[in-house]
């Protein structure tokens, strides 16, 4: 049976039983991992760094509330910390929006409003805050705010920052769990002005900090490595006076998270196989 | 070659009552099948309250509606045995010696597959459709494709792209003899789709643009000004690509002032179809008419001269050779099987792009106004391609091998099923166990011999010299 006289088409039959099936042409269109990039290790350790950046805002925060709980550490001085961080972060916000500029619906007096009027909110929510869930009892409160860490790392936005910002529902939701688990923690210290000062301090890492960490992540690597490190150590020397089993473990997880898991995502993509062909849905380009 | 009669049973979730492709094929297909003196009977899901129990259709198709709910898209819940008490009787009572599955997403069909062996009938698989391996549905449909096809007989498909994509998606390959390279199993089949060509015939006066013409006559005043119509008939949906059509239509319209369109078809996307149309004031231009019957789609077809398809995927387009057959000249999407079924002067074809389709249709439009397609040539070329009869003498040929090959044992379907992976095998061969189990217990409980088998067969010859 010579294999020159088959065509692929249904219209004609042709002089070749129904499950013949041509050397040259079957699955000829098929194309395997066509839009395949493969991932180097060093960007990718890069790229987990906000990850990172991340995990040591947790602790960081988890340190200062112990911190608080156990009268080691003054209310007062948390909020001066915090005010100081706004505006040092602030300013250095203002200053990559000079050198990137993205400007979004928000102006400066915007700005100065809104944060006024958390500021105040939550001053005035503090008592409500610190009886909130008084007749809940203390472990529950623990398991509650695991499980909300847990999903705030797990749902926060690390991608790098986009042409256009837009919200996702996941980072939402994850800044939101976030809030909830502090707002429970605070319900377990034991005056106003502690309990103020930690919710504030919450949503400077949870809701401004990952802001500001998009803008980061445009900056050159040397200063966004540098950054990280910083972060690492602060919350790996507040963790370990606290508890050394908890600091290794916080370690450990860090360096897996950055140096581990990137290298074995660039051994898994071994077996990418992605199939790609004619019978795909395609894609309508519309001007 | 005259063939020994067979008693097939075709086993679908999609048949009449409802209407489609798929319901369309069993139909035509059983129809052509008993012509050709072998016993038929179609097995699907009921459709309360009046479509339930044993049904005749002319000529002489027994249709079992078995009572099980559906869940979404007339399609039933694979729930793997409860068929099989219906299943078993059915078979047995009929006498049947092939089961003929339809559809890879009618759980009654993969059942089937399952379930036939035990009582020694043969299995045979239709593929219809096209899936891609991207997303979590089809990832999951895949996997249940390719357990249902391990053990079966062989597999039919509609076209060469659709046979691709099946032999992929439900792991048609085995070891060849030295075990170095994967070859496809040699029963795989390609046997397309067919037409009733009868029920398309081109208008022998294109009514339509005779009346435009005249119409053109009065307000300019030329008389080489005719009208071009171009109809699109599909479901108004994203994956029959109604996008292009929504971005293309009103181009075209302004380009070509001659030229209208007629969409008929209904479904999410009719409202963009609307509201382009309110925007560039096109309502004498672009013709909405809604929902349209099957029996009615020739007389729409045959109002115009250009057939427009612009779907995103599909396996095999029988909307586009009707179009063809009425005398349309055709204007596609070149996606999945569509690049097989018509010769390259029949049709052209476009890239999924606005850019490239706007290319195409103006090439139409200038093809079927300097006349250079003629319809009623059209209509004997199609008429010569594809019909019934010839589809069901090439299926014959597939039952023909499938009844002289050798069939598989427990065993070997229980080590075939074990191939399908690590986690998927063992609960395949889990499942065909216990199914095997059901099976005996059936056995002991309704025991075949109690059963009331059926003596009397249509009789065609009767039937004939009754009327």
């Amino acid at each position: 049976m010579n294999v020159e006289g088959w065509n692929k088409v249904l219209w004609e039959r042709q002089p070749f039983p129904d499950n013949y099936i041509h050397p040259h042409s079957f699955l000829s269109s098929l194309r395997r991992n066509p839009n395949f990039k493969p991932y180097t290790y060093w960007p990718l350790v890069l790229l987990c760094c906000a990850i990172t950046q991340h995990l040591a805002t947790i602790f960081t925060f988890l340190a200062v509330f112990v911190r608080l709980k156990e009268r080691w550490l003054d209310a007062r001085v948390l909020l001066w910390v915090s005010i100081v961080s706004f505006f040092g972060g602030y300013a250095l916000y203002e200053i990559l929006s000079c050198s990137n500029p993205v400007r979004g619906a928000f102006t400066r007096s915007n700005t100065i409003k809104s944060s006024l009027l958390v500021f105040l909110a939550l001053m005035g929510l503090s008592p409500v805050l610190r009886t909130l869930t008084a007749a809940t009892s203390s472990d529950s409160i623990w398991a509650l705010s695991a499980c909300l860490f847990l999903l705030n790392a797990l749902l926060a936005d690390y991608s790098s920052m986009k042409p256009v910002p837009q919200e996702r529902l996941t980072s939402v939701l994850s800044m939101n769990a976030a809030i909830s688990s502090s707002v429970v923690l605070a319900s377990r210290l034991p005056d106003d002005l502690a309990v103020f000062a930690l919710v504030l301090f919450a949503v400077q890492l949870f809701a401004l900090f990952p802001i500001l960490r998009h803008r980061l992540q445009v900056t050159p690597q040397v200063a966004q490595i540098l950054f990280t490190l910083i972060l690492c150590v602060l919350s790996f020397a507040l963790t370990v006076p606290l508890s050394v089993s908890v600091a290794y473990i916080y370690a450990s997880i860090s360096i897996t998270v950055t140096f581990v898991a990137p290298g074995v995502l660039v051994w898994a993509q071994k077996y990418k196989n992605e199939i790609r062909g004619p019978w795909d849905v395609a894609v309508p380009r519309l001007n | 070659m005259k063939h020994e009669p067979l008693a097939i049973a075709m086993i679908s979730d999609f048949f009449h009552p409802n209407v489609g492709g798929v319901e369309n094929h069993i139909f035509m297909l059983s129809a052509n099948l008993i012509r050709r003196g072998h016993k038929v009977i179609v097995i699907t899901h009921s459709h309360p309250p009046d479509r339930v129990g044993v049904r005749w259709l002319l000529p002489g198709l027994k249709v079992y509606y078995i009572p099980f709910p559906t869940i979404a898209s007339s399609a039933t819940l694979p729930n793997y045995f409860t068929f099989l008490p219906y299943f078993r009787v059915i078979i047995a009572r009929e006498h049947i010696h092939l089961i003929h599955a339809h559809a890879s997403l009618s759980s009654l069909g993969q059942e089937a597959i399952l379930h036939a062996p035990h009582l020694g009938v043969r299995t045979v698989f239709t593929d219809h459709s096209l899936f891609g391996f991207e997303d979590a549905a089809s990832i999951l449909t895949n996997k249940l494709l390719a357990a249902a096809l391990k053990n079966v007989d062989a597999v039919i498909c509609v076209s060469h792209t659709g046979r691709e994509n099946t032999v992929l998606r439900g792991q048609l390959f085995e070891k060849s003899e030295d075990s170095s390279v994967l070859v496809v199993r040699p029963n795989v089949y390609v046997i397309p789709n067919a037409l009733v060509a009868e029920q398309f015939t081109p208008a022998t006066e294109p009514v339509s643009s005779e009346t435009s013409r005249y119409f053109h006559v009065v307000v300019k005043g030329t008389t080489n000004f005719s009208s071009v119509y171009i109809v699109v008939l599909s479901r108004l949906a994203y994956r029959k690509g109604i996008d292009l059509l929504v971005a293309t239509a009103p181009r075209i319209c302004s380009a070509f002032p001659n030229v209208n369109f007629i969409v008929g078809g209904d479904g999410p996307k009719l409202n963009d179809l609307l509201q382009v149309r309110e925007r560039h004031l096109l309502q004498d231009r672009i013709e909405l008419l809604g929902p349209v019957r099957h029996r009615d789609v020739r007389d729409v077809l045959v109002r115009g001269s250009i057939f427009l398809n612009t779907s995103l995927t599909e396996s095999f387009g029988i909307a586009i050779l009707e179009a063809a057959c009425a005398g349309l000249y055709v204007v596609s999407t070149r996606v999945g099987g569509v690049p097989e079924i018509l010769p390259h002067d029949l049709i052209s074809f476009a890239k999924p792009e606005e850019d490239d389709l706007i290319r195409a249709l103006s090439e139409a439009v200038a093809i079927v106004s300097n006349g250079q397609h003629d319809p009623m040539e059209a209509h004997q070329r199609v008429k010569n391609f594809y019909n019934w009869g010839e589809v069901a003498e090439r299926t014959e040929i597939v039952y023909d091998a499938v009844v002289k090959s050798e069939q598989k044992d427990l065993w070997t379907r229980m080590q075939r099923t074990m191939e399908l992976g690590p986690f998927a095998g063992p609960i395949y061969t889990i499942i065909l166990v216990v199914d095997c189990l059901f099976f005996l217990f059936l056995e002991w409980l309704m025991p075949r011999h109690d059963l009331d088998f059926v003596q009397m067969h249509w009789e065609h010859d009767n039937f004939r010299q009754v009327q």
